[in-house]
């Protein structure tokens, strides 16, 4: 009797699992189809995968766009790890210098057209013809590169990229090797598109895809719409899942309140846009299940000027550092949630980052309070008491208000500080001008892909400094000898050991933060504020929301 | 009048010309506006940085670069933006004409309609309450920025009272008359209003101070004496002088705003007109649509004045005779 009964509860409990399982099937399947509404303020440029480098469209190539290589389409950290995307594998040779990859077969870009090795060696030869912004930097290293550059025209990258179309491979001989190649592979510069793509950015005019959408239209005065590509099918759930939605579109133009405003109408499923400080408080509380707050791998920081006085004294920019009060700008930023305060360059949970905060009431690990009379001491010992200051920032409203703090704080410690504001669209280059004698500035940094070089070696390495050019990114001109060398010690390190480049990384790290080049301000977040409407929410650490992954209907 | 047209013909192509050179010369004027970083891209290589510099001729000397800028927008007509590379300049402001023209149209029929029914109660009132009070009204039009008013309407109309009142207020946009005539007017009809009301403001005051200027003439003791009514009076003598200062304020604010001096009623209610554009392209300093859309506003303000011209003579016999 009891064994009848225990079999019947067996029997019972199978068959609800497989009534659950059905049911949940049928309900993953349920969801698909529909059109998710995305919002922006502004188109964000070209379209072409090979230039574009917007996290703007970078998101929404994440479904549309594929390379050899793809960051894992999944939640959390799980996004920082690559898999093999159009190739379904890849050996490396020759001491980290050649790199050979296997085409995946069967895979067709949205025109119909079957991806070949011939295609994925033009994309590559695509990258320098058409400048990518990254031609220079990511894809320097390959066998050919350095003509590629010197005559975009004319690129063929020979030795350095080779297709073989029999035993379907493509080779990629690197000069040095290249341990973070893995990731320049996988962003959004190194798409594969149809070979006969032309030689020149593409513009408005959009690329076959080979990823589950491909562009339909685009006008960046109104909208871009995606729509299904009849031609995709799943070949690797982790490197590109199949979508929900049958159509994407992002139309371009509302004000980021008005953007606010529809979404909880409806009308619109969600904004690219921070929501405006005044509208939180209603998001946090009568919208809270619609709202997704995120950490991000980035930092805000104001970048000092080591060449031109006052903060070429160390112990000037060490008393800016002092004496900043970081928990008012998380206050200006919108409060703890959404950022927390830090000291150093690599964000919180990034590769190489060990926490540490010399610029606080009791040095440790974190910030607790600022040490405005430590401050105070540092600009009279420094000598430069009295000296102007001038803190540019661009002219939106969290910026400006980050400016004119900093300015405040300026004052406070001894300077004579004003602040400047300038449209958000230049500020960016101006600040890297030389020329333009700026002093200190308001930044921010988001990582291209997750490698503490990303942030140290590309913001404060000798290599990213160029007097007098608009693109010189170390914006401190800071061009410390012995510790460019250990940067160079940590790249040739990540070829053997990732963990050892990283602690070395670590190290950096603290020691740019010594010399302050910098004041490091906080650790933004982000909010993702979706219409009530839209289901599986996954939230990809490297290029954030997955938009195809969730559901309308 | 060919003579007129011509010398009008000839000073439009001089202001246009000035013009242009003007915003080109501002532009590159100001430090750190350079396109070629910002088209080059975040962290770009030196020899990329050149390279798009030669390639959108930004190398080239001022004048070079401002020729070879007009022969693209006028000649080739493919100039192409600075910031969203690829997007033809001219296609942009031929898309964005209709929606300009729909929303001051509208507006524009309002306001004319409503101003002069108050203006003339007013202006026949003169001194009574009814006088004050249509004054107040146009005051307090006048006094509200359009974009303060145009957010506080979609505050109404799309959130507070969206769910009851106002639900068949359509999304934020423009609606094609092509699409859905009857959806063209929902969509513009709050914008119309918006924008209209310090309009409506404005023309009141000034038509009703020409009315009662205009009702002290000698021609309209004359026709009183003539033994007209009182209406004939009002509208075919004393409204149709009072008009001539209405028509050529109503010339210049028209031509204006087709022009996109609507920028802000365009950028409240998410129309993509060419305010809307003009505003873009001055946010992202993209020059190329500056300079397409600074010229098309220039040329409405210069035709709206000329059209001024010929109406005027039309209203008042007196110029035709000059």
């Amino acid at each position: 009797m009891r064994n009848g009964k225990a079999l019947g509860a067996v029997l019972l409990v199978a068959l609800v699992a497989i009534v659950v399982t059905g049911a949940a099937g049928a309900r993953t399947t349920d969801h698909r189809g529909g059109t998710l509404k995305l919002l922006a303020k502004a188109a964000g440029g070209t379209l072409d995968p090979q230039i574009n480098y917007t996290l703007e469209y970078w998101q929404l190539y994440q479904a549309s766009y594929d390379g050899l290589l793809a960051f894992t389409k999944a939640g959390g950290n799980a996004a920082f790890t690559t898999v093999p995307d159009l190739a379904s594998g890849y050996t490396i040779r020759n001491g980290g210098k050649q790199w050979v990859f296997t085409l995946r077969k069967g895979i067709k870009f949205s025109n119909g057209q079957p991806l070949t090795v011939k295609d994925v060696v033009a994309s590559f030869q695509r990258i320098f013809k058409v400048k990518s912004p990254t031609s220079g930097s990511f894809y320097s290293g390959i066998v050919g590169a350095s003509k590629c550059l010197k005559t975009p025209a004319t690129c063929t990258l020979a030795g350095g990229v080779i297709g073989n179309a029999k035993k379907n491979t493509v080779t990629i001989n690197l000069t040095a090797p290249d341990p973070e190649f893995k990731y320049k592979l996988a962003v959004p510069h190194a798409s594969i598109v149809p070979a006969s793509s032309p030689p020149t950015d593409a513009g408005t005019k959009p690329l076959p895809t080979t990823g589950p959408y491909y562009y339909a239209s685009y006008d960046p005065n109104k909208q871009l719409v995606m729509k299904r590509n009849p031609y995709f099918h799943e070949w690797s759930h982790a490197a590109q899942p199949a979508g929900y939605p049958d159509e994407i579109t992002q139309s371009y133009g509302l004000t980021v309140e008005s953007q606010i405003t529809a979404i909880e109408n409806g009308q619109a499923d969600w904004t690219l846009e921070a929501p405006p400080a005044d509208r939180l408080n209603e998001l946090g509380t009568k919208y809270a299940p619609q709202t997704h707050v995120e950490t991000l791998t980035a930092f805000w920081y104001a970048p000092m000027n080591v060449n031109i006085p006052p903060f070429s004294n160390l112990k000037a920019r060490q008393a800016v550092n002092y004496a900043i009060d970081r928990n008012a700008l998380v206050k200006i930023f919108g409060g703890p949630k959404l950022a927390v305060p830090s000291c150093q360059v690599l964000p919180p949970g990034f590769p190489g980052n060990k926490p540490y905060c010399p610029y606080t009431k009791n040095p440790g690990t974190h910030w607790s309070a600022p040490d405005v009379a430590k401050a105070k001491k540092l600009v009279a010992e420094s000598g430069q008491k009295g000296a102007k200051v001038v803190v540019i920032s661009p002219d939106d409203e969290v910026q400006k208000a980050v400016g004119v703090y900093l300015a405040s704080v300026l004052n406070e410690i001894g300077f004579k500080a004003k602040s400047k504001t300038i449209s958000g669209n230049i500020a960016f280059t101006y600040a890297q001008n030389t020329k333009n004698k700026v002093q200190i500035n308001v930044q921010q940094w988001y990582q291209d892909y997750p490698a503490a070089s990303d942030f140290l070696n590309v913001l404060f390495g000798c290599d990213s400094f160029h007097p007098g050019s608009d693109s010189s990114i170390n914006m401190a001109g800071f061009c410390n000898k012995p510790i460019d060398r250990q940067m160079h010690q940590a790249l040739k390190l990540e070829e053997t050991s990732f963990p050892k480049a990283n602690a070395l990384w670590a190290k950096i790290d603290h020691e740019v933060t010594d010399q302050a080049p910098m004041a490091t301000l906080f650790t933004p977040r982000h909010i993702d504020f979706v219409s009530k409407r839209v289901g599986n929410f996954v939230f990809s650490k490297q290029f954030y929301w997955l938009v195809d992954q969730s559901w309308v209907q | 009048m060919a003579r007129f047209l011509a010398r009008r013909f000839v000073s439009m192509l001089f202001v246009l010309f000035s013009i242009s050179v003007l915003s080109f010369l501002i532009f590159f004027a100001t430090p750190g506006v350079d396109p070629a970083a910002r088209i080059a891209g975040k962290n770009a290589d030196q020899a990329t940085l050149q390279a798009v510099r030669h390639d959108f001729g930004l190398d080239r000397p001022l004048p070079v670069r401002y020729g070879l800028m007009m022969k693209k927008l006028f000649i080739s007509r493919d100039l192409t933006s600075y910031v969203n590379r690829g997007a033809k300049v001219i296609p942009q402001v031929t898309q964005a004409a209709p929606v300009t023209l729909s929303l001051v149209f509208g507006a524009a029929v309002i306001w004319v309609l409503a101003s002069i029914a108050m203006g003339m109660l007013a202006g026949v009132f003169r001194g009574r309450p009814i006088d004050t009070l249509v004054m107040i009204v146009g005051l307090v039009g006048i006094s509200m920025p359009v974009f303060w008013l145009g957010e506080v309407v979609n505050l109404i109309t799309q959130s507070r009272l969206h769910g009851s009142v106002f639900s068949w207020v359509p999304p934020l946009g423009y609606i094609p008359f092509s699409r859905s005539p009857f959806g063209w007017f929902k969509s513009l009809i709050l914008p119309w209003l918006t924008l209209s009301i310090l309009y409506i403001g404005i023309y009141a005051r000034v038509l009703r101070s020409a009315i009662v200027e205009a009702q002290e003439e000698d021609y309209v003791r004359t026709a009183r004496a003539k033994g007209l009514t009182e209406r004939r009076v009002l509208f075919r003598h004393a409204l149709r002088t009072s008009l001539i200062g209405f028509v050529s304020l109503f010339g210049l604010d028209f031509g204006a705003l087709v022009g996109g001096g609507a920028l802000l009623t365009e950028v409240v209610f998410g129309l993509h007109g060419v305010g809307k554009l003009t505003y873009d392209s001055l946010q992202n300093l993209d020059l190329p649509v500056i300079l397409a859309t600074v010229i098309y506003a220039a040329f409405f303000v210069v035709v709206a004045n000329a059209v001024v011209d010929l109406i005027y003579a039309w209203l008042d016999p007196r110029v035709r005779r000059v």
